[in-house]
Parts: structure tokens; sequence; C-alpha cells
């Protein structure tokens, strides 16, 4: 019954563990940057509402994190649609479009969920204490199920390889710098503030950095968030049916 | 014998370009069905589109006559489809790429194994079972590629150029896999190919596309005595000049009042396609 959705999972996960070494240390050596340079170096004294600035920064790095990992399938099938066309394998198979996107969702939020174990190894490490509440685990699952709905539809969408890496430029990275991963949104110009209210990141990292810092949670962003990650599916759901080898 | 697919005035175009130009046939259970044509003429299109991979512009596919959409997953299990360009999974090992078809394609748990070792050893690779796919050889990979295709018992199978870029030995162990399927398994095949002689020695029937538009259909022996048994090549100074005959006696008469060097031999589908369109196949 379920056929597509195992499938999925079996081809990603076989081939994650072939190469698991090499995909642990690329999920945490961009962090790992990012905290010697922003938390040990420049904001050592530092403080952000009230609280030290590597406190601030960790859950901006796990929501980052986890971002870029779950996103990254993007990249993966890109490759296997028009490099390898491993993908018609899917496409050509007795299973429904959305059984072949929970597959790939799936596993983007199992990447992401890694990149999250591997900053809390580093906040402990650090000595950064987070406080894990079951918001918390509610608010990572829909981040990481957002981004890599996100990453299906556009795997599906672009029509090369160039195209994806377009979006990287224009969309990925700036949201990555500006959605409040290093620094509160709030201390942006007026104009870039309306912009980024668009993107949904901006709520993942203020929702996940309250749920780990004890702040309060602002329940519409939560509820955003999951707006945001239901249409990204389906948006995904359709682009798999329109999609042609 | 039943009809296993029915297409019915297929069009596709890419942009303003026609690839397939309203085709129709049938193919009947146990059938060998050749799509013989030249690189461009709509095969690899047409494959596409009884498959599901690509929508039809026009036209209706069916399958046991019920309609076929690329949203059909209970129809998509009576075909097994082997792709111009090998689709295998190069991270995965052979019994891996095996394993990943059964599950797509609901074969239950307990088979799995059994049917994996079973293909194969029907392909030769019982001896590479846990080796990655990235170390075969094209003909390996050709070979997986036919056996994973037929995993799940499919009625028909659909072969895209299944020899295209390997070399003659690899090509004769390929056809040999092909003839056993379609002999022991029993299983409908349609194969485009552009070589004159993969068509003639494999296929009971060979359907000749052009220009996304089927121009002739029979068996291989009646096509070619459509236009005659034996060709001769008359060698002139500008051109080679072809013309046909029933028998070699007549051929023989026409050269010894020939000025020009000339050449008598059998004919072949590849003189069909000249006949018919007034250029070489593989041109």
């Amino acid at each position: 019954m379920f056929n597509g959705f195992y499938g999925v999972l079996y081809r990603e996960l076989n081939v994650f563990r072939k190469k698991a070494k090499k995909q642990l240390m690329a999920a945490s050596l961009s962090p790992l940057l990012f905290l010697i340079v922003f938390g040990l170096s420049l904001g050592r004294d530092v403080t952000v509402n009230g609280i030290p600035y590597i406190t601030f920064l960790i859950p901006g790095l796990i929501t980052m994190a986890s971002l870029n990992q779950s996103y990254s399938i993007a990249q993966e099938i890109n490759i296997s649609r028009f490099y390898f066309h491993v993908f018609d394998e899917y496409l050509i198979a007795p299973v429904s479009c959305i059984q072949i996107v929970l597959g790939e969702v799936m596993y983007g939020m199992f990447k992401g969920l890694i990149a999250t174990v591997l900053i809390f190894v580093y906040a402990l490490i650090f000595h950064v204490t987070l406080t894990l509440t079951p918001l918390f685990f509610v608010s990572i699952l829909i981040h990481t199920f957002l981004f890599s709905s996100l990453a299906v539809a556009i795997a599906m969408l672009i029509r090369d390889h160039g195209d994806q890496s377009t979006v990287n430029t224009f969309v990925i990275t700036p949201m990555v710098f500006l959605c409040g991963t290093f620094f509160p949104v709030e201390k942006l110009p007026p104009f870039f503030t309306s912009i980024i209210y668009m993107l949904p990141l901006t709520y993942s990292t203020k929702v996940i950095r309250a749920s780990l810092t004890g702040s309060q949670v602002d329940n519409l962003y939560l509820l955003i968030m999951f707006m945001f990650a239901v249409c990204f599916f389906f948006l995904a759901t359709w682009a798999v049916r329109k999609v042609e080898a | 014998m039943r009809t296993i697919l029915k297409v019915e005035n297929l069009v596709k175009h890419f942009d303003k370009k026609v690839a397939v130009d309203g085709i129709n046939f049938n193919i009947e259970e146990g059938d060998f069905i050749g799509l013989l044509g030249p690189n461009g003429a709509g095969k690899t299109t047409t494959i596409k589109m009884l498959t599901g991979l690509i929508r039809p512009d026009k036209g209706k596919i069916y399958y046991y006559e019920n309609i076929f959409s690329r949203h059909t997953p209970a129809l998509k299990k009576l075909m097994g489809v082997v792709p111009q360009q090998s689709n295998l999974d190069r991270d995965l090992t052979a019994h891996e790429n095996l394993y990943l078809h059964a599950i797509l394609h609901g074969i239950p748990k307990r088979w799995r194994d059994a049917k994996i070792d079973e293909a194969l050893e029907f392909a030769g690779l019982a001896d590479y079972k846990k080796t990655q796919v990235k170390t075969f050889s094209g003909g390996m990979q050709r070979r997986l590629v036919i056996v994973r295709a037929l995993l799940h018992e499919p009625k028909i199978l659909f072969l895209d150029e299944p020899t295209v870029g390997l070399d003659p030995q690899i090509r004769h162990s390929i056809w040999e896999l092909i003839i056993k399927t379609n002999r022991i398994k029993k299983t409908a095949i349609l194969l485009t190919t552009h070589y004159i002689e993969e068509a003639e020695k494999l296929c009971q029937k060979v359907t000749i596309i052009d220009k996304g538009k089927i121009i002739a259909t029979g068996l291989p022996d009646l096509l070619k005595k459509d236009i005659g048994c034996y060709v001769l090549e008359i060698f002139q100074e500008d051109q080679i000049e072809e013309r046909f005959f029933k028998t070699k006696e007549e051929s023989l008469e026409w050269i010894k009042r020939s000025s020009y060097p000339c050449k008598v031999r059998e004919i072949t589908l590849e003189d069909v396609f000249m006949k018919l369109t007034g250029r070489r196949i593989n041109v």
C-alpha cells in the first residue's frame, strides 16, 4: 500500500549509509565555522535580548543547518533526475506521486534532524544551556518537513542543474543570512523586515529559538510555519504529477 | 491471443516540432515487435508516452482495453521498461537495485529474495549480487536493467535501443537474453532500434517509423518481398543506383547489359526504408 514511500526511503537511506561519513562531515563543518567565527570570536562578550550571544546563536545554527541538510535533497533529486535518471524508475513504477513526495520528504527530515543532533553536540561541547521542550520537537519537525517539501518542489520545477544554483543563490542563501539566524530580525532596516516576514525561515527561527531559550512562543508563528509546510507539500505533489522525463 | 496494447492516433509535439505524428498499432500477447527508424524518428518519444513518462498531446493508449494515463498504477504493473540510458543506481549493489524495484512494484517481501536470485541467475550475474553497479561494464548493466524490468513479471516489455553503444560480442549476449525473455517467459516485447540486423534477427514483426509517422508494418520477410528479393547496386560515376529484382537470375541478366560495375546482394530492411523514404536509416 505504501510501496512508493518505502521504496524511495529504502533507496535514499541506502545511498546515505554508503556516504554517511562524507555526509556527516559536510553537515558538521559549516555550522562549526559559524560557531567559531560568530559565537566564540566576534560575539564572545555580546548579549542579545538579555542572553549571551552564543546561546542566541546556537538555535539559529540549528535552524540553518537543518534547513541546509533538508533542502540539500533538492540537489540529490536533481542529479538523479537529470544525470543518472534514477528518478525515472519512481515515475514508471505503479505508485502514487504523493508517496514519492512523502518518501523524499521523510529522507530530507532525517537529514535535517541529523544536523540538529550535531549542533546539540556542539552546544554540549561549548557548555551552552538550552531547554528542550515538546514545542521544540514539534517545531523542528515542521521546519524540516517544510524545507524538505520545498526542496522536492524546486527539484521538480527546475529545468536543469543551472536553475538549481540560481534558486540557491537568490533565495536560499539570502534567506539563511537575513531571517534571524545570526541576529534579531528587528535590527534590520524596515524595508528588509517587510520582505523577510514573507519568508518561512523567519518564523522557524523565531519559534525554534524561543522554544530552546525558554522565551514566549507566538502560536501564530507556529501556525504560519504549518501553513507554509502544507502549501509546499501540495506544491511538491503537484510538481511531481506534472514532471516529465 | 488478447490485445495487450492498443495505440490510437498518438501525437506529441516538442515546441512546434512534431515528434510523433498520429501513430496507430496493436500488440498482442507474446508478440515481438520492432520499431525501426533512424535517430530522431520518434521511437523514444513513443516509448515514453506508452510508459507514462511524458504526456501525449493527442491520442489514446489502451492496455487490455483500459485507457492508460500517467497516473494509473494498476496498468503500470503490466509493463517493464528498459530505457535507452541505464537508470540503475550506481551507488547500490545489483541486489539492492532489484530490491528497490521489488518494493516499488509491490512484490511481497517473502518472495523478493528468491525472485532476485532467480533474476540474477537468468542474467548470468549471480556472482555479482553484492557488487556496486558503478563497477559493472556496459553489458552487465544492460543485462541487469533487463532482468530488473522483468522482476515483477510484466505482460509487456519495452526495450528502448537496448544494445546501443555495446560491442558486437556483448550485443549478441543481450540478444540471447531478450530472445529467452520472449520465448521462455512469453513476455510481449516492443523493441526500438536503428540497427537493421537487430530488427531482422529478433523481431517477428517490424514497424518502420520515420519523422514521427509509421510508414510500413509487417513481417520482415514480407516487407522485403514487397520490393523484391535481390538488390543490384550499380556503381555509377557520381552515385550508386539500386535496382530491385524478384530473382537472382533477373539481376544477373541486367548486369550483362550494364556498362558500370555492379554487385548483387540479398535485400535488407534498410533497402525497404531506402525505397520508402529515399534515405538510408543509419545516416
